[in-house]
């Protein structure tokens, strides 16, 4: 006897069914202007770094984070410049740095910090770096931070 | 304790504090059923983001969590070929015996070494630090164990090298 | 200044689900974990247990006690729900609980069930994306449901009847708390307009709002006048929404998500959830704040010992329930050694909260609505505990996250 009939997912004709795209509010930027805002950031974010200006560069980079899918490139690049603010501080200036971040800015840090901690050898990113950015995070924000890591579905 | 390994298990402390936040969930799917959604995974809006945290490419840790159930999979740092066989026979001893361990997966998740299924009534019944602490000593205790069970493995193969090559030398 | 009331309801900790007073507070309704319902009446300090309603066979997830016409709702994971209502019984003349089957309609389970102010109807969330606003039938002598269903897209987890006696809030799954109309035409006299539109027929949605990152709405509240929705959702923040204009406060926490939420006035709210310690938040049209917890940390938890035996006594002695069975089987699965000699380990497993584990209910026990004076909580740890709302202390590391940050690798 045909038993195939027995692995169709019928669940998924329900039509009171949760989407992926119901999850969470699209982001209203068109891709490219999403890429092209990555890529003006990414320039700042140099300028800020080379006058010494960390806090600066890291509100200015996890603003308007990019999220959602069809914009890979754009949420790469902002990764790479994220990774590159955290690489280049100084262990010490860590706790003040997070404390003086907006509550907002706290919660995409860290959703920046679990992406490269699950990609561990992607560029530069360096697991004790992020490490120690999480151990500062967590003490300035709580665990609620980390709470909201994982129940936003804007994935950066 | 070596440098990286006290954030290491700092993250993975308060993470998984965090992801242990559960609560009773009936299913929606199936009627009268109640089972870890993060087992079944056909609700998506109960699940959460899984999160990864990792001290290098060999070692990291992965919590799924859910509304009602996470899955936490360790991946033990394995050197060379001994560390590698030594961690298969291990974990899978362990996972032999999962029933005794209460909290422990049968099969670990792909890309991991072992897994721990952590269920509401888990969170219900016994104490969530206690559980957090236990899964932290876990952690530390494995490795230990495998280089012990290493140098142990090594001066078991000299000795019987020794014996062995003495037959000879006579 | 009272410290908190605290009675162990539950044997061995067993979470309790849900608990119910009833009008005079003498006696409560409770769910310990189990598909039994237990009733419980007051001994001056301590609380006997005198009825058992079984009838279901599934967890019983929700309790709600109608204060002035003296009946008992309950509902399970089992799909139903019974009302219950004190009556002679024919041979003996004691009143006793008899259980009506309600017709719900409902395919999943029921999460959570509430009496509307005028005791009328009651709502029953459940996890069918329905929500069954049931009322009396009295030509059938039965309770029928009516189903609010668009656009519901996940479990709902939550309701809060607003004080007109037709709005309900709900919370559910799919990150959003809702308002809907759950007018019934036989039940209902028109409202009056309110701040939440002014026509109002079954099933209209007057308010739809999104949690702050994406958590599921565990708990939504009415204010005293219903002119103001509250939400706790599980990304740990608290919001509050002023219609018809929307404006939200979010409070982000930085402890644990908050599961359930009660208004005290008009301006403060009570909230208490896997942090293991109820928050007050206070506030109004201009913003909202936290303002501290009803856990003072500095009371010495042990002088509560008294209190915390009461049922002790009471336990059935039986061959698996003895006194040296429980130590050893809380050491072995929990890791408390009550051994005397070591007090340094009983130390170690207990929270610096009053509540050892999360809290799941709370409730307003004495007062008019408006102005609540105590509340009461409930949670997985068995405890029962009424504050005073006026006691509140500023917030210290003291909830599960200050104990294990306390902790040394």
């Amino acid at each position: 006897m045909d038993v195939n009939f027995r692995k169709i997912d019928i669940d998924q004709y329900d039509e009171d069914v949760i989407l992926d795209s119901e999850l969470y509010e699209p982001d209203p930027r068109d891709p490219a202007q999403v890429l092209n805002d990555a890529k003006q950031k990414a320039a700042a974010v140099r300028q800020s770094l080379a006058r010494g200006d960390v806090a600066g560069a890291l509100t200015a980079v996890l603003e308007g984070a990019p999220y959602g899918p069809n914009v890979e490139e754009a949420k790469n690049l902002n990764l790479q410049t994220v990774v590159s603010i955290l690489n280049s501080t100084k262990a010490t200036e860590i706790p003040n740095i997070v404390r003086a971040l907006s509550p907002d800015a706290q919660d995409i840090l860290m959703k920046y910090l679990y992406k490269g901690m699950a990609l561990p050898g992607w560029g530069d990113v360096s697991g004790s770096v992020l490490l120690g950015w999480h151990e500062k995070l967590t003490e300035a924000a709580g665990t609620g931070c980390i709470v909201r890591a994982m129940t936003d579905r804007r994935l950066v | 304790m070596s440098n990286t390994l006290r954030p290491y298990l700092a993250a993975v402390r308060s993470t998984l504090t965090a992801a242990l936040t559960l609560e009773d969930f009936a299913s929606q799917v199936v009627e009268r059923h109640n089972k870890p959604e993060v087992e079944v995974g056909q609700s998506k809006e109960v699940l959460l983001n899984p999160l990864t945290i990792s001290r290098n490419e060999n070692e990291r840790v992965l919590i799924e969590p859910s509304i009602n159930s996470i899955r936490l999979s360790i991946k033990i740092k394995q050197a060379d070929e001994i560390e590698r066989v030594l961690c298969h026979k291990f974990t899978r001893f362990m996972m032999q015996r999962a029933e005794s361990f209460v909290v422990l997966r049968r099969k670990p998740v792909k890309g991991y070494d072992i897994s721990f299924l952590i269920t509401n009534n888990h969170t219900d019944t016994m104490l969530k630090h206690k559980i957090v602490d236990f899964i932290i000593q876990f952690m530390e205790e494995v490795d230990k164990e495998i280089s012990e069970m290493k140098l142990s493995l090594n001066a078991r193969a000299r000795v019987v090298a020794e014996s062995y090559l003495a037959a000879f030398a006579s | 200044m009272a410290p908190p009331e605290l009675y162990a309801l539950g044997q061995n900790q067993t979470a309790i689900n849900s608990h119910a007073f009833n009008a005079n507070r003498n006696e409560v309704a409770v769910s310990l974990n189990s598909t039994d319902a237990t009733i419980w009446e007051r001994h001056g300090h301590e609380w006997r247990q005198t009825e058992t309603l079984s009838e279901h066979d599934k967890m019983i997830t929700s309790i709600d006690w109608a204060p002035n016409s003296n009946r008992i709702v309950t509902c399970a994971q089992d799909r139903n729900a019974y009302v219950w209502q004190q009556s002679p019984d024919p041979q003996t003349g004691r009143m006793v609980w008899k259980p009506t089957l309600v017709l719900l309609r409902i395919n999943r389970a029921a999460t959570q069930v509430r009496w509307s102010p005028n005791e009328d109807k009651f709502a029953v969330a459940s996890g069918a994306r329905a929500i069954a606003i049931c009322s009396f039938d009295p030509e059938g002598d039965w309770w029928v449901s009516r189903l609010l269903k668009k656009p519901i897209r996940s479990t709902v987890l939550s309701v809060d009847w607003h004080p007109n006696n037709v709005l309900l809030a709900a919370g559910s799954a799919d990150m959003k708390a809702r308002v809907f109309s759950a007018y019934i035409k036989d039940v209902d006299k028109r409202p009056a307009a309110t701040v939440w539109g002014e026509k109002l027929p079954f099933n209209t949605i007057c308010g739809e709002y999104t949690s702050h990152a994406g958590g599921w709405v565990h708990a939504v509240g009415f204010s005293p006048s219903g002119d103001v929705l509250a939400f706790a959702s599980h990304d740990s923040s608290i919001t509050i929404v002023y219609p018809p204009n929307s404006a939200a406060y979010t409070i982000k926490l930085s402890s644990l998500p908050l599961l359930t939420l009660t208004w005290t006035t008009e301006n403060s709210i009570i909230a208490a959830g896997h942090d293991c310690q109820p928050l007050v938040f206070s506030g109004s049209q201009g913003g909202w704040e936290l303002t501290g917890t009803l856990d003072d940390p500095n009371a010495n938890k042990t002088g509560g010992g008294a209190a915390r035996a009461g049922f002790g006594a009471a336990s059935p002695v039986g061959r698996l329930n003895s006194a040296a069975f429980n130590t050893f089987r809380n050491a072995d699965s929990r890791g408390i050694s009550n051994v005397p000699g070591s007090p340094a380990s009983s130390g170690e497993s207990e929270l610096f909260t009053v509540h050892q584990n999360t809290i799941t209910s709370v409730r307003p026990y004495e007062g008019v609505p408006g102005n609540i004076a105590r509340v009461s909580t409930s949670g997985v740890d068995g405890k029962l505990v009424v504050w005073d709302v006026t006691q509140v202390s500023p917030i210290g590391v003291t909830g599960i996250v200050g104990r294990l940050a306390g902790m040394q690798l």
